[in-house]
């Protein structure tokens, strides 16, 4: 359990950043738990934002099959 | 989202000329002629300095595939693309302005989907190398490659080559 943002020094989190938020995304397209990312609950809040804006952009999907 | 920031206008309505970092970003319909992008952009770029807004920073629109169909409404019917030229544009304006932008960008016929939200002036884009899922260590296979140069013996004549055939054909 590695912590990305933090290893990468990773201040701010970029809803553009696709490749990035893909690491924090289960093949179904779901955001993984805080136990699989690692990230503090700060960090973690700053995924989730970026990721529920990048699907509204329609560059992650909401849902994978 | 677009709730949220005109909930906050509200709450700061009160602070004149007060100002905040915001983002935009856009999808242009794909049906668009590539030299009429500039002009679509160059509308909102006079929308925010309308309003009062400065640059900060700015992504060209380009042609991306979708993650899923997006439905927008092309005179009194309904087109669905899975294409889109996406674009972003950073910008300080006061909250007053992030809203009637919003209000222009949803209104306007060629712009499929958009969002405003506030951020903050620095480049918030990771400068992470994108994650290799397999490392293959070269070296590896570039010295096994030698090997089978090794494996060539020297030139043969033409005469030894047909003696080897016929002793191999007799046998």
């Amino acid at each position: 359990m590695t912590n990305i943002l933090t290893q990468n020094d990773i201040q701010h989190v970029d809803y553009k950043d696709i490749d990035l938020l893909k690491q924090f995304i289960n093949p179904h397209g779901r955001v993984m738990s805080r136990k699989r990312t690692g990230l503090t609950a700060k960090q973690q809040r700053a995924v989730e934002a970026a990721v529920k804006r990048a699907r509204f952009m329609g560059l992650l999907p909401y849902i994978q099959k | 989202m677009v709730e949220a920031v005109a909930e906050k206008t509200q709450t700061d309505a009160s602070e004149e000329g007060f100002s905040r970092v915001y983002e935009i970003g856009y999808h242009i319909i794909p049906t668009v002629a590539e030299d009429k992008l500039e002009k679509i952009v160059g509308d909102i770029r006079s929308q925010i300095e309308k309003a009062g807004g400065s640059f900060i920073a700015e992504g060209a629109p380009s042609l991306m595939r979708l993650s899923y169909e997006m439905t927008a409404r092309e005179g009194d019917k309904n087109v669905v693309h899975d294409r889109g030229y996406f674009g972003w544009i950073k910008f300080e304006a006061n909250p007053e302005a992030a809203v009637l932008l919003d209000n222009a960008l949803r209104d306007h016929t060629s712009i499929l989907r958009h969002i405003v939200f506030k951020t903050v002036r620095e480049d918030t884009r990771a400068k992470m190398k994108a994650p290799t899922l397999r490392e293959v260590k070269r070296t590896d296979t570039i010295k096994t490659t030698p090997r089978r140069e090794e494996e060539v013996s020297a030139p043969v004549s033409e005469a030894d080559l047909d003696k080897a055939l016929e002793d191999l054909t007799t046998e």
